[in-house]
């Protein structure tokens, strides 16, 4: 069976010389939910950034970065953009279209479907995320955790088999994440969630992967990383409260 | 924080603000038009111009305060202009020009964006066929103002709530860095977006 995302050997450095990411190599099994754990600047966004093919902005050598066993490159960038879907940090930066239904239209709209299906699908994502009857909304005028579930209905409009998303709970309140975490549980797609919240990734994810100076420093069943508490302190993490009344057997 | 200062009366209710966005669009246009190829020999017709525009704006049912205002915010633009007009020959007469007809424009621009709602105003727009690309800069500029409104606010308060002498120039200097910081983050955020907006398949 060929895995949802695949990563071989993957380096990468900004301009300004960075390296931020080291030889990264794993892999993510169709259905799967995985998190991404790690300190500030360990490179999680970068890495995801990789996987819809927004970095790097050229793509020269050969491909680092398979999606459902098709590489990473030029040429299919539009399949991968279509099968990758990817939730980022601000919402205001990808809510940018004037009303909630332009902006989860937006995906289908690129994909030129006709306006009676984007229609129906955005109807559709905008109820699977529990924001249905917001179409005319303007996103300036929504809450913050409203914000982050059109951003997901303008993901989940596309109808990606694989969910990337970052840090989708940071600056949500308790009511807003608690939102989010049941919306996110029953989305069945293939996910991979870079975040900070453990408890989240211990709520969601069976495993973890642990990031830190862009190399991966470890990869295995989520609670099993989190309880070792050394390795949690030494790469600027802790062991989640959830975790310390629980114990794993 | 105030969202909506483009368009701030447009989901008011009258009878101006439930004609189409359409036919909005057009008489306005056509008003800009008439005003600016007119020439400036016809006080009566930039008259009957003027008292058909307080006409339009009283029945909007916008609050005339606002109005004035408004026009008076923008004005200064146009007195920049016209008083470098007047040092030409025969510059009286392009000042007033220019002052007259500018403000008519102004006015009628005020009153189309304050009686339609700026995401109908793009939707005319585009049944119109007006070319794509500069609707989406329209939105993306309308969407993204009250974004950089907040960020404005957000730094100026935290300036503020450091700043413990009134010395004006010292305020003046950290304005300048305020509008530094903007231009830097609105940059960097215009690559962030741009980054949302191919993930969704943008080409």
């Amino acid at each position: 069976m060929t895995a949802a995302i695949e990563v071989r050997d993957l380096r990468f450095r900004y301009h300004d010389g960075v390296e931020a990411l080291r030889g990264l190599n794993f892999s993510i099994t169709d259905g799967e939910c995985a998190a991404l754990i790690g300190p500030n600047g360990a490179g999680k966004s970068t890495l995801l950034l990789h996987l819809n093919g927004i970095l790097p902005e050229r793509f020269d050598n050969a491909a680092s970065v398979f999606v459902l066993g098709q590489p990473v490159t030029d040429a299919n960038l539009e399949a991968v953009r279509r099968n990758v879907g990817m939730l980022f940090q601000d919402p205001d930066d990808q809510l940018f279209c004037p009303t909630v239904f332009e902006d989860v239209a937006f995906g289908p709209q690129q994909f030129g479907l006709n306006e009676s299906d984007i229609g129906v699908r955005v109807r559709a994502a905008l109820s699977q995320v529990g924001l249905a009857g917001f179409e005319k909304r303007s996103p300036h005028h929504l809450s913050r955790g409203e914000k982050r579930r059109v951003c997901l209905a303008g993901v989940l409009a596309c109808e990606p088999r694989i969910l990337v998303l970052d840090e989708p709970t940071s600056d949500l309140d308790p009511r807003g994440r608690r939102e989010l975490k049941a919306v996110l549980r029953r989305i069945p797609a293939t996910k991979l969630i870079a975040s900070h919240d453990l408890e989240l990734v211990v709520e969601l994810c069976p495993r973890a992967i642990l990031l830190d100076e862009g190399a991966i420093v470890a990869d295995g069943p989520t609670t099993h990383l989190l309880n070792d508490e050394a390795l949690m302190l030494a790469h600027g993490l802790d062991r989640p409260h959830i975790l310390q009344h629980r114990h794993p057997h | 924080m105030r969202h909506d200062f483009l368009d701030h009366h447009s989901r008011l209710d009258s009878p101006v603000h439930r004609l189409s966005a359409e036919a909005k669009l057009f008489a306005a246009l056509a008003l800009i038009l008439a005003t600016v190829l007119t020439p400036f020999v016809a006080p009566l017709f930039f008259a009957t111009l003027a008292v058909f525009l307080i006409a339009v704006a009283l029945a909007s049912r916008i609050p005339p305060g606002f109005l004035i205002k408004r026009l008076l915010l923008l004005e200064p633009l146009v007195l920049g202009m016209a008083l470098l007009a007047w040092l030409q020959p025969n510059g009286g007469l392009v000042f007033a020009r220019i002052i007259v007809k500018s403000t008519l424009c102004l006015f009628t621009m005020i009153l189309l964006s304050n009686t339609t709602p700026f995401s109908e105003l793009l939707g005319a727009l585009r049944r119109i066929r007006f070319p794509a690309l500069m609707i989406t800069t329209l939105a993306l500029m309308y969407r993204y103002l009250s974004v950089l409104v907040d960020e404005t606010e957000r730094m100026q308060r935290a300036r503020a709530s450091r700043t413990f002498t009134g010395r004006r120039s010292h305020v003046w200097r950290s304005l300048g860095t305020v509008i530094g910081q903007l231009f830097i983050r609105s940059t960097e955020r215009a690559e962030r977006i741009y980054a949302a907006m191919c993930a969704r398949g943008w080409k």
